[in-house]
């Protein structure tokens, strides 16, 4: 069984790698997009460097948004609905979702895919 | 060949449709190279085992592999032998295709699914299979091999000229999406090629195509198969998204 530390820098290592980042810039509250410049490409990336470091399998839109936010129910005028909460609750367990409800701005959202996220995600498959 | 010279040396590269024609050529080229090559084959055994002679004549290592590549399920399976073999793959060349002209007035369906299925959907889900590979090391080629038909219509070939057509677009889409992780994708549109594949339309109209063909012969299975090789090549780690013609400049006239 890995501790924490031992996840935390198994992800460091896969971040590196797949967004070619300096170690150092890699922190528990950096966020992927915002802090370490993460595209869209690179999300799929990652999850394969997780599941071949890990010996995990992250299904498809397990890990990352696949479509949530286009469904015009769960978005109206740049924020998300309470429904839209409620969906991502369910299906992103893994997301502080609460932090986000206090100012659900689509924008933010990105401010979620922090690397603690990813160490929170991987520890909880490992178990 | 000193060893020093071969530029693909251990490279794992998977050969569509190499038991006969453009993928047998392909599939030599690169063992002449060093490289280790996955010939994939649909039924025709006998002829694979020839072009794996012929690799390792030529100084590469090869393995047959059958699958169907019109068959999602015989894709993903494709891959996962390979890589059980090889451990990854650094070059994809897709180019089992298939041909069932007709005029579109009466076109059958399962011959347009037939063609869709193995020029389009074979080249699109190989792809997509081979990627976390390629991401993970940060290197890869895929060539897709469309047909000059893509882009300049032919009586007959609704559902090849649509599949290869598709198979261009797709080509400059994916380019586009896997060039920051070192992935270059890329086609070559060969003209009229000596394979089965266009034997018969050689017999039927061999002056009359001859005489379209500027440089007065037609392309041999190495013509392309050199081109190919090129797109693998550091040489061209700059060219992506691109369809570049081998086809003695058959589409450069106007036809008359």
């Amino acid at each position: 069984m890995l501790t924490k530390d031992e996840v935390y820098s198994k992800v460091t290592d896969c971040l590196v790698d797949a967004l070619g980042v300096d170690e150092d810039e890699v922190s528990p509250d950096a966020t992927l997009t915002g802090d370490l410049g993460a595209e869209s490409i690179d999300f799929l990336d990652i999850v394969f460097r997780l599941e071949k470091s890990f010996g995990i399998k992250i299904p498809r839109g397990g890990l990352f948004l696949e479509n949530i936010l286009s469904n015009p129910e769960f978005v109206k005028d740049g924020r998300v609905t309470e429904k839209g909460l409620q969906e991502l609750r369910e299906k992103m367990p893994h997301l502080d979702i609460d932090k986000f409800a206090k100012e659900p701005n689509v924008n933010n959202f990105a401010d979620l895919f922090t690397v603690e996220m990813l160490v929170n995600y991987v520890s909880t498959k490992l178990n | 060949m000193s060893s020093s010279e071969k530029k693909f040396e251990n490279k794992v590269v998977i050969v569509t449709g190499a038991s006969r024609g453009i993928g047998k050529a392909v599939a030599v080229g690169f063992g002449s190279q060093g490289a280790r090559i996955a010939i994939n084959y649909k039924s025709n055994k006998d002829a694979a085992q020839e072009t794996a002679q012929l690799v390792e004549q030529a100084g590469g290592k090869a393995l047959l592999f059958q699958a169907d590549i019109s068959s999602r399920i015989d894709c993903e399976k494709l891959l996962e032998q390979v890589v059980a073999k090889w451990e990854t793959v650094h070059i994809l060349v897709n180019n089992a295709g298939v041909a069932k002209d007709g005029l579109v007035m009466g076109l059958d369906e399962n011959d347009w699914d037939a063609v869709i299925k193995t020029n389009l959907d074979g080249t699109v889900f190989l792809s997509k299979a081979v990627l976390p590979y390629m991401m993970m090391q940060k290197y890869g080629r895929i060539i897709n091999i469309s047909s000059v038909s893509a882009g300049n219509g032919r009586r007959g070939q609704g559902a090849y000229s649509s599949s290869k057509g598709a198979v261009e677009a797709f080509t400059r889409v994916l380019a586009l999406e896997v060039a920051p992780k070192n992935i270059t994708v890329n086609a070559i549109a060969p003209g009229m090629v000596e394979t089965d594949m266009s034997d018969l339309v050689r017999g039927l109209a061999n002056k009359q195509i001859l005489a379209q063909i500027p440089v007065g012969r037609y392309a041999k299975p190495e013509d392309v198969a050199d081109s190919v090789l090129f797109l693998a090549s550091d040489k061209a780690s700059y060219i992506t998204g691109q369809v570049i013609r081998v086809d003695g400049g058959i589409t450069l006239g106007i036809g008359i």
